[in-house]
């Protein structure tokens, strides 16, 4: 074999386990989301929505119980880190810009998004269960939005950081303080980027189990009560899912079908927003 | 930057509530290791430090816990679900960047960025319920009968295959962390320059010989960051493979064995723990968890930061 037909062999091999590489992802894909498909809509029924779970055991009941519970969890939790986040965001990209101080918080903030999400739920559990005595979910909410926090903290850090300076400039030649040029000019150039960000952190933490587990635990009764133990989705496909009922497990795919639904809509829905509004070069 | 700017009142409170904002972060991560420290000092003051992770004893009736089985089963989870998602990752990172079409790079890169955004427990889910029943049938008595015949290796494939393993958790956690190491790399291998990779072609480089000795070469600083990064993420993963790992303390010798890693353990036993040294032992858990996976993360960081100052110079 000469030296050219090896080299063009050897092309072909690697380029053919590349294509295969990229293949092996699409298929895990799409084998996981056909099967959660599959196996979910056959427990899709109004009753799902509607009731509340039968003892255990017993055929029927729903989970409205949970789909209220982690609502309002998401909700709280939410209305707990964006704020946070994007003020906090706000400091780096614009009060701090530059500055040594501003670097560290982000980098900081870069190693908090990839904690495991399991301590955080052992850290609010000291923090707000073990004091109180019992499991509540705004324990819950607080855990997820401390999970949420340093994700829409960076890409608001980010989306500021591409609104143009010179934009700024003509507003401080206009004589306005800083703080009405952040809240006038840089937010609402910002504000698409901004809300991407904050609809990816919702979506991100929409399907977060293990930081609930000691926290918002679960809780068999509908309750609006976030002081008592407050039922998730998620936390209760964890609990059907390891249960012995065959219907527990049908449940636990139903919900897994509504949630995977609920965070890939999430998500794609984010990526075409910034699609359309940054073009191609976004990633 | 903002020298010589009118400074209104307005302007010192909302820079000082942006500035409270930010620093909550530092704080959130401060106090988590000080409460789990806290939490933990029980347990630290009981069982040592060398001590609790080279004892595999975990017997809350006894009250002796050590952390060498589970961390152990984190240690081998994450390496072997490495081994596996590494080459497919740069693999499809290959792909985008060099291979595909045009019209294919987009949606394959979304496609294969979906994967990370399932929910960790939709990939336990379809781990006890599909992947590990194919397992028990067909992967892993197949292996024995091949891999499993060989000398020395053959050891890590002996035992009943149960499909609730060391090795299902490992194949479930590679699929998770795929995308993250792929995107990276994607990353990297992009910020090669156009005219380098040019020049090697006009000397008549393959295709293969332009990634393996220009782009490879090039990105590997950000390469080896993605997968450190990866390998952050997989130490504490929890839910994926909490439900095909079994939650068993012993030592395990093959990897159809079920086992146990610190995050299943703490999913499993933490609302369970009756006693205060048996919850401040899973503290105790929770805090080598917490700092293993900073270090790597801090690493991580560290290299993908060198990576991007070398490459934007």
């Amino acid at each position: 074999m000469t030296v050219e037909s090896r080299r063009r062999l050897m092309n072909n091999i690697a380029l053919a386990l590349s294509s295969l590489a990229a293949l092996t992802g699409l298929f895990w894909l799409v084998f996981i989301l056909l099967d959660v498909l599959i196996n979910g809509i056959r427990g899709i029924n109004l009753s799902l929505f509607l009731e509340d779970p039968a003892p255990p055991g017993i055929q029927g009941g729903g989970l409205r119980n949970a789909f209220v519970g982690q609502l309002m969890i998401t909700l709280f939790a939410t209305l707990i880190g964006v704020p946070l986040g994007v003020l906090g965001g706000t400091f780096l990209a614009e009060y701090a810009r530059g500055r040594r101080i501003s670097r560290v918080i982000s980098i900081v903030s870069d190693i908090m998004v990839s904690v495991p999400s399991i301590v955080v739920g052992t850290f609010v559990y000291a923090l707000m269960v073990k004091p109180l005595g019992h499991f509540n979910g705004w324990a819950g909410a607080v855990a997820l939005a401390i999970i949420m926090i340093p994700v829409v903290l960076r890409t608001t850090e980010d989306m500021l950081g591409m609104v143009p300076w010179t934009l700024r400039e003509a507003a401080f030649a206009l004589g306005a303080p800083y703080y009405k040029v952040i809240l006038q000019v840089v937010y609402r150039g910002a504000s698409t980027g901004i809300l991407t960000g904050v609809l990816l952190s919702i979506a991100r933490v929409a399907g977060e189990t293990a930081p609930l587990l000691f926290t918002s635990f679960n809780n068999s009764f509908f309750t609006w009560n976030m002081n008592e133990p407050v039922s998730s989705l998620t936390v209760t496909i964890f609990q059907y899912a390891m249960g012995p009922y065959e219907d527990w497990h049908t449940q636990a795919w139903a919900a897994s079908l509504i949630i995977t639904l609920f965070v890939l809509f999430i998500t794609i829905l984010g990526r075409l927003i910034l699609k359309w509004r940054f073009g191609g070069s976004a990633r | 930057m903002i020298k010589g700017l009118r400074k209104s009142p307005v302007d010192l409170l909302f820079g000082t509530l942006t500035a409270m904002a930010s620093f909550v972060v530092v704080v959130l991560i401060a106090g988590i290791f000080i409460a789990l420290l806290k939490e933990s000092l029980p347990a630290i003051h009981r069982f040592g430090i060398l001590r609790f992770i080279t004892t595999s004893e975990w017997d809350p009736v006894a009250e002796v816990f050590g952390a060498l089985s589970t961390l152990t089963g984190t240690l081998v989870t994450t390496f072997l679900s490495l081994l596996f998602a590494i080459p497919i990752a740069i693999g499809i990172a290959i792909f985008i960047t060099e291979i595909a079409p045009d019209f294919l790079k987009g949606p394959i890169g979304t496609a294969i960025e979906l994967l990370a955004a399932i929910p960790s427990i939709i990939y336990g889910m379809w781990g006890l319920f599909t992947l590990a029943p194919i397992m028990e049938q067909y992967i892993e008595p197949f292996l024995q009968e091949t891999v499993g015949r060989l000398p020395l290796v053959g050891a890590l494939f002996q035992g009943t295959p149960m499909g609730i393993d060391l090795f299902t958790a490992s194949l479930i956690l590679s699929i998770m962390i795929i995308p993250f190491t792929a995107s990276v790399a994607r990353d990297s291998f992009r910020l090669t320059p156009e005219i380098v990779k040019e020049s090697a072609y006009g000397v008549g480089a393959t295709k293969w010989e332009v990634v393996k000795d220009i782009v490879l070469p090039y990105s590997k600083l950000g390469v080896f960051g993605g997968v450190v990064l990866s390998l952050g993420r997989a130490i504490g993963e929890t839910m994926a493979v909490a439900f095909v790992l079994g939650n068993n303390h012993e030592l395990p010798h093959s990897l159809f064995d079920a086992a146990a890693t610190i995050t299943v353990s703490l999913a499993n036993e933490f609302t369970e723990a009756d006693t205060d040294i048996y919850l401040s032992s899973l503290y105790y858990l929770a805090l080598v968890l917490f700092v293993l996976s900073f270090i790597t993360l801090a690493a991580a960081k560290f290299f993908l930061l060198r990576a991007e100052r070398r490459q934007s110079r």
